[in-house]
């Protein structure tokens, strides 16, 4: 979340992410953490109710979906849109906007203005939550994983290694 | 009031005054020269406290919570610790001005909430919790909840859903009103239990399941200002003046000083930035066994707590996982560890004190009718039961079943109080004389095994409290453990002395500062070692707030030739966050001058040199560990490097004092009384710091 709004607004606000790690340090494992990621949707419903098409495939970046905010008015059609909880698109007031509401989503770090690296972001660069990650808990892929329930997003990524460290890998 | 923007400050500090209920700002830029946590808080306190001489209990002490400009950033292990700071109330012979500090989410979400602090002073007419959403602060009386009586869990539950009203967490909520934001956050509470509300001197905050401020007892300090908990949510941006920056220093540390699960040179926790996430768990039958993950603080690279299947233990580490430490079984003791942390009671007191009272039970001293009248039931000992008892027995000043008991009254007001009234301090033959009773420095309990590492020693003698840093810590656990149980040395004595020696400025390259070897023990190396770790600590851990388990980084595998990233990372994490132009010597310095604050703020409560000594056992008995395996430290032997054995040795009372005229020498200060001189305040720019200690005939000469 830290590097999520880093490389997108420049500053820290855990409620600009993309990306949502929700906790509760009196649950138990491995219910004491939800990593809530836009799933990038084969059928983004997000995409299909804008009614401005500010929100769209950007071939310019491996067709990522991508807000562009001089069109998004703010309505929050795609935050009610959205299957999941909670809702990926997020929607805050703006200062380059006068303060209007404009909708922030995940882009794979494609729309990056801070973003470190000179090739930059996008499908084909590289994300801020996978590269910062230090336990390898998130990774990009190409394939398209399976879209009903959690199965295809909510992946058990500990190698071996994890075993040497004490922790059962499932 | 116009908050200026600054970069890694919200430009605000929150002031409460709970006698009149009335909150205001202080503009964090009159303090920004202090950087942070630590320092800040110094400053502050200085400042508002007129009389420096007020016990911890009185109203007017002034308690400071304060974060760090890199708190809430993506600094590793840097991002978020609380300093907390005011008169405590659990040394002896009086509660000096001291500090405490916990990680966790607390700071960082003052910060999103636009807060860089929170000062408290006064004392509430009936108790009463704070709930911050962003700007809107509001000061509740806790009976609407019926919060006053619930342990720390219980209450941070109940604030959790009062902020949410209506709404579900694990959605987006929106606790400040349609205005205010929208988070999926839980709100960060502080907390006291019961122990604090019934001023147990041993009581500490605790924040999410084992996030806890241990030491002072700020715990009984709130509980006497009737403040049960803090509540913070925040929805704001902290700005970063160099966000590109950032990312690659992020990135930079984590390719070149982070462990990496591909190339792990080692599988056990150590207490360094290269570490593994492995839970610091320290329970004697081992790890649980069950499911679990790391659970790190917010930015950190790699978590050294634990959160488990079956939600027992969450996030305990430390002294907190040694208490009870016989118990029956893993389970047990996990579950005793919660209770302290239900009750909010210090660990450390608590670990050597059950231990302490075990001793005397089994000597036939200690029990129901005894020389000292015990209600604990010792046949339950090694279940839970027993722990419950004694925690509840001093969380409650009862006989730990409802019923009352002096037992539980005299053991709330400290071990060591509780001890003295027993009458078990008198005599040739005294507790604190033979070592049963291990609480060397004012009062308060041991930690490592402090005459073998002296760093620690000194350090918590010439201060105010256990210093609980372990920025030295490798140089005995790694060699030990290579004994021990084979594990392998990070270098021979000489190459690790090199590499840590080479980073400690100004007195780098100086290599017999870390001789621990007993010819070594009173040197002037020994007293620039002690000055430069109060130094680091005083502005690179407590104000900047790196984290202590696993900053400096000295010495790492991952590093090129084993040279760790201290001297290199702090600054430029520092910099990057705010655009200062800060060197890593800058902050020694500034280091320098917050360790001349407090130190000024001791001797204007009334420390002199004379009073600067260690428990009597110190100076008779040889040192030792409590399973008598031998401890191994760097130091030279016939004028070559060695990893040498350290205990068996004693302090010597006549050396110690020339110890102490070196080091209060190097620190420019009275060497006949170790009160702070003009010469060196004004030196540090703290000409009015000298003018108040003139004042009150505490002025050194010189």
């Amino acid at each position: 979340m830290l590097a999520c709004t880093l490389v997108h607004e420049g500053v820290e606000n855990p409620s600009l992410s993309r990306i949502q790690i929700i906790q509760n340090p009196f649950e138990s494992f491995p219910d004491d953490v939800t990593i809530e990621q836009c799933r990038q949707c084969v059928d983004p419903a997000c995409v299909s109710v804008c009614p401005t098409d500010a929100l769209r495939a950007n071939a310019g970046y491996g067709n990522v979906r991508m807000i562009d905010r001089t069109k998004c008015i703010g309505c929050g059609d795609c935050i009610e849109a959205c299957p999941y909880t909670p809702s990926r698109p997020v929607a805050v007031s703006d200062e380059k906007f006068n303060d209007d509401l404009k909708v922030r989503k995940c882009d794979l770090c494609a729309d990056t203005p801070y973003h470190w690296d000179d090739a930059g972001g996008g499908p084909e660069g590289k994300q801020a939550c996978v590269e910062v990650c230090p336990v390898d808990a998130i990774k990009f892929t190409t394939k398209i994983p399976v879209q009903e329930g959690d199965e295809g997003y909510k992946v058990n990524l500990r190698g071996t290694n994890w075993r040497r460290l004490g922790y059962p890998i499932g | 009031m116009e908050v200026e923007k600054m970069n890694g400050y919200t430009g605000k500090i929150l002031k409460l005054n709970l006698s009149n209920r009335k909150t205001t700002t202080i503009p964090t830029s009159k303090y920004e020269k202090w950087v942070g946590g630590h320092g800040m808080g110094s400053a502050i306190f200085f400042d508002l406290v007129k009389d420096k001489t007020i016990d911890g209990f009185d109203p007017a002490n002034v308690v400071t919570l304060m974060t760090s400009p890199l708190s809430g950033t993506l600094t590793p292990a840097g991002a978020a610790r609380t300093e907390i700071q005011g008169i405590g109330v659990q040394s002896i012979p009086i509660g000096w001005f001291t500090r405490s500090n916990f990680g966790g989410r607390f700071s960082s979400m003052l910060k999103y909430a636009g807060w860089d602090g929170i000062v408290i002073e006064g004392q509430a007419d009936e108790p009463v919790w704070l709930d911050i959403r962003n700007n809107t602060v509001t000061l509740r009386n806790c009976s609407n909840l019926s919060l006053w009586g619930t342990d720390t869990w219980e209450c941070q539950k109940k604030i959790w859903e009062y902020v949410a009203g209506n709404q579900m967490y694990g959605d987006w909520i929106e606790p400040a009103g349609k205005e205010g934001g929208q988070t999926t956050q839980r709100p960060a509470v502080l907390a006291i239990g019961p122990a604090g509300e019934n001023l147990s001197r041993m009581a500490c905050l605790i924040h999410d399941a084992s996030s806890g401020a241990g030491q002072g007892g700020f715990g009984a300090v709130w509980g006497s200002k009737r403040l049960k908990a803090i509540s913070v949510i925040g929805i704001g941006s902290i700005r970063v003046h160099n966000p590109k920056a950032l990312m690659q220093a992020r990135l930079w540390q984590k390719k070149n000083y982070a462990f990496r699960l591909d190339n792990l040179k080692r599988k056990f926790m150590s207490v360094d930035f290269q570490s593994p996430p492995v839970p610091g768990t320290l329970y004697r039958l081992g790890k649980p066994s069950v499911g679990k993950r790391p659970q790190a603080c917010i930015g950190c690279h790699s978590g050294c707590r634990g959160r488990y299947e079956d939600g027992i233990g969450n996030e305990a580490t430390c002294f907190a996982t040694l208490f009870y430490l016989f118990a029956n079984s893993l389970d047990i003791q996990r579950q005793a560890n919660d209770l302290l942390n239900r009750y909010g009671l210090n660990a450390a007191e608590m670990f050597w004190g059950e231990l302490y009272l075990s001793d005397l039970h089994r000597s036939g001293i200690l029990g129901p009718g005894r020389e000292v009248d015990c209600p604990l039931n010792f046949k339950n000992y090694g279940k839970l039961e027993f722990a419950e008892q004694l925690v509840k027995a001093i969380a409650y000043r009862n006989d730990g079943l409802g019923n009352n008991h002096p037992f539980g009254d005299d053991l709330a007001e400290g071990f060591v109080r509780a001890a003295e009234k027993w009458g078990r301090l008198n005599g040739a033959n005294g507790d604190l004389k033979t070592g049963l009773l291990m609480f060397p420095f004012w009062g308060l309990p041991r930690h490592k095994e402090a005459r073998s590492q002296l760093d620690w020693a000194y350090g918590t003698i010439l201060g105010d409290r256990d210093i609980n840093e372990h920025g030295f810590d490798q140089l005995r656990s790694n060699p030990t453990y290579n004994k021990r149980w084979g594990i392998p040395l990070y270098g021979s004595a000489k190459e690790v002395v090199r590499i840590y020696t080479d980073k400690m400025v100004p007195f780098q390259g100086d290599r017999q500062m870390l001789d621990f070897s007993t010819e070594n023990m009173y040197s002037e190396h020994i007293a620039k070692l002690v000055t430069w770790h109060r130094y680091y600590t005083r502005f690179w851990k407590q104000s900047v707030q790196f984290c202590d388990w696993r900053w400096p980084d000295f010495l790492n595998l991952y590093g090129p030739g084993k040279v760790g990233s201290t001297g290199i990372a702090e600054p430029k994490f520092l910099n990057a966050v705010t655009g200062k132009k800060f060197s890593f010597l800058d902050g020694i310095e500034l280091g320098r001058k917050i360790w001349n604050l407090d130190h000024a703020i001791w001797t204007l409560q009334g420390r002199h040199r004379d009073m600067v000594h260690f428990a009597d056992y110190y100076y008779t008995r040889p040192s030792s560990t409590p399973d008598g395996h031998p401890e191994y430290m760097p130091g030279r032997k016939n004028g070559k490097w060695r990893y040498i054995k350290t205990l068996g040795r004693h302090f010597d009372k006549n050396k110690f004092e020339e110890f102490k005229t070196r080091f209060y020498r190097l620190q420019g200060w009275d060497t006949s009384t170790g009160y702070p001189t003009r010469r060196t305040l004004e030196s540090l720019d703290l000409g009015y710091v000298a003018d108040e200690l003139k004042k009150n005939n505490r002025l050194g000469r010189g």
